[in-house]
This record gives structure tokens, C-alpha cells and sequence, in this order.
């Protein structure tokens, strides 16, 4: 599911499993979670780079579960992969160079250092299949992005070009090919510092973004119980998952 | 609202969403992955010809389709079918 490499204080935790577009099943969010928290807990760790194997970072929710989110057998609430990012005691930086989607695109944003690639694209596909944002997507967004650019995205469920994302607040946008090597420069200048500096800088960073995250699952779990209780919710789903 | 009509449409909306294309050189009969359009900008590309067409397509009929022209076919046919003013 996911394949850790660590050099020289830099620990890559690559998402492995390109069949699905690296879809957040419940195994693959439980290997990121126990990869990241496990990875960042060594001593020697002083950054984390989430990178994806494959065209696609990451595909969000697979069907099944969303079918499941539908029927009230689980709870979105109980999906809380951000948190593991952005508790996090040190940096991560997010090298999304495929595709991101809904979830997946949201895993990315818990991220404190962000990038993405020209010609992939990215973005919440939830309303298009008839229900509101979750996973704090609604928070983390407009952390990230402008505002406006994150409401917009939210609203219209398109999916947007990386490269429309330059001057949006993105850290790098390069070429598919030149993502994760820029990253892992990026990666590198920031392993030179000591642990325990960037534990204290990462705490503060992320602090109004860890604040944002836990109302915004608050609220966003009060708008599923109306769009995910909707009569016929299910069925949406189903006619208008994007594999 | 002619099969060209419907033709120009998806070629306008596969010129915006990938590097490069000339839409002049588009050939309906090969499909848009061969003009460089990945999985996720063909998602944008049927989804605006679908919305400037005022139709819409289960997906399902969508993911039979091999070519461009079966695109438009099907975008022709929903939209006659539909009765909805050309």
C-alpha cells in the first residue's frame, strides 16, 4: 500500500497502490497513518514527503466506501486522514505530481508545503456526485488556495489543470516529471535544520489550520447528516463516481 | 444542431484542456487519448461539450465510447432525442 524510503532525514512515504489511483481505502488509510506516524517518530526524521506512485497522487474515496458513507454504515466523521499530516510533529510536504481528487486533493492540502504538476489536475469532485465536502476539505482548502479559488473548486467540482494553480499558493508547480525532484530539494534544505526547531516551527505553522480542520469536521458532518440522508443519495453516487 | 456542430464543440473543449493541439488536425475517428488528453482532462472535456450542449449522458454510455466521433454520435443523438431547440 505505501513504500517508505528514508535518506539522510528526508522520509519519503510513497502511496503505492496505482491499480486504484491510490484510492483512500480504509487499508491505504490506515498504511499512511501508521507509515507517517511511525516514519516522523524516529529521531533522526526531520521531513516527510508524501508522493504517489502512478498517474493519478491520489483518487480520494473508492465507490464502495462512499456507497457505504450513503447507507449511514460508516460515518464521515470517522475519516480523519488529515489529521495524521498535520499532527505530524514534523514538516510534510505533499509532492502530488499526478492527479488529485476530492479526498485525495484534501490529504495533499493537510500538508505544509504543497506541490503540483502542470498538466495533471486537481480537485473536490463531491458535489458533483450531490453531497457536501468532507474529510475538512472545507478548511483546508481555503488554507492553501485563496479563498475565493478554494470556494470555487468547492462549488463547481471541476477539475483543474496544475498549472492554473500558479500564484494560487502553491509551493511548486513544474512539469509532471520535475515534481518530487523539486520536492525532494525542497526536502533536503529542510532536513538541514535540527528536529527539534522544526518541531517548534511546524506546531506554530499549523496551528490555525489544526484549529480550522476540527470545526470544519464538526460542521461538515452537521451538512451530511442533510445531503448524505438525502432520499436517493446512494444512487447519485453511483451514476456519477468518476473512476 | 448538425453531428459538425456537436463536433466542433468537443474539439473546442479538447484544444482547452490539453498543451498544444491544433484543433484543425483533429481526427474524429481516433479517440482523445491520442491528442494527449489523460483520463481526468477527458472527465472536463465531456462534461463541458455536455454542458454547452445542454445534454447529459449517463455515465455509463460514456465509458462504451472508443472515439471521438462515438462522442459526438451519442452527444447528437441525446440532443435530437431530447427535442431540447438546436
Amino acid at each position: 500500500m505505501v513504500r517508505v524510503t528514508v535518506d539522510d532525514g528526508v522520509t519519503e512515504v510513497r502511496l503505492d497502490d496505482p491499480a486504484t489511483g491510490n484510492a483512500l481505502s480504509e487499508a491505504m488509510v490506515s498504511a499512511i497513518g501508521s507509515a507517517v506516524t511511525t516514519s516522523a517518530a524516529a529521531t533522526d526524521c526531520r521531513v516527510v514527503l508524501l508522493t504517489g506512485a502512478g498517474d493519478t497522487f491520489s483518487s480520494g474515496a473508492p465507490a464502495a466506501l462512499l456507497a457505504q458513507l450513503a447507507q449511514g454504515e460508516r460515518h464521515p466523521a470517522d475519516i480523519r486522514l488529515p489529521r495524521v499530516l498535520l499532527d505530524c510533529p514534523v514538516p510534510v510536504i505533499a509532492a502530488m505530481a499526478g492527479h488529485a481528487v476530492g479526498g485525495g486533493f484534501a490529504l495533499g492540502l493537510a500538508a505544509d508545503l504543497v506541490c503540483l504538476a502542470r498538466e495533471s489536475r486537481y480537485g473536490f469532485t463531491f458535489m458533483n456526485m450531490g453531497f457536501t465536502p468532507g474529510m475538512g476539505t472545507t478548511a483546508l482548502a481555503s488554507h492553501v488556495l485563496t479563498p475565493a479559488v478554494a470556494h470555487e473548486l468547492l462549488y463547481s467540482g471541476e477539475l483543474r489543470r496544475g498549472d492554473a494553480f500558479a500564484g494560487a499558493g502553491m509551493n511548486i508547480v513544474a512539469a509532471r516529471a520535475d515534481v518530487v525532484p523539486r520536492a525532494r530539494d525542497l526536502a533536503r534544505r529542510i532536513a538541514e535544520k535540527p528536529r527539534a526547531a522544526l518541531e517548534a516551527l511546524k506546531r506554530t505553522l499549523s496551528l490555525p489550520r489544526r484549529q480550522a480542520f476540527e470545526q470544519a469536521l464538526t460542521l461538515e458532518s452537521l451538512m451530511h447528516q442533510v445531503t448524505l440522508g438525502a432520499p436517493g443519495a446512494a444512487d447519485t453516487i453511483r451514476a456519477t463516481y468518476v473512476e | 444542431m448538425t453531428r459538425e456542430d456537436v463536433l466542433a464543440v468537443v474539439v473546442k473543449h479538447l484544444a482547452s484542456a490539453v498543451d498544444g493541439l491544433d484543433p484543425a488536425t483533429v481526427d474524429p475517428m481516433r479517440s482523445l487519448k491520442e491528442y494527449g488528453a489523460n483520463s481526468l482532462d477527458i472527465v472536463e472535456v465531456v462534461s463541458g461539450a455536455m454542458r454547452e450542449l445542454k445534454v447529459k449522458v449517463p455515465r455509463a454510455e460514456l465509458n462504451k465510447l472508443t472515439n471521438i466521433d462515438g462522442l459526438v454520435s451519442l452527444l447528437h443523438d441525446t440532443k435530437s432525442g431530447a427535442g431540447v431547440g438546436a
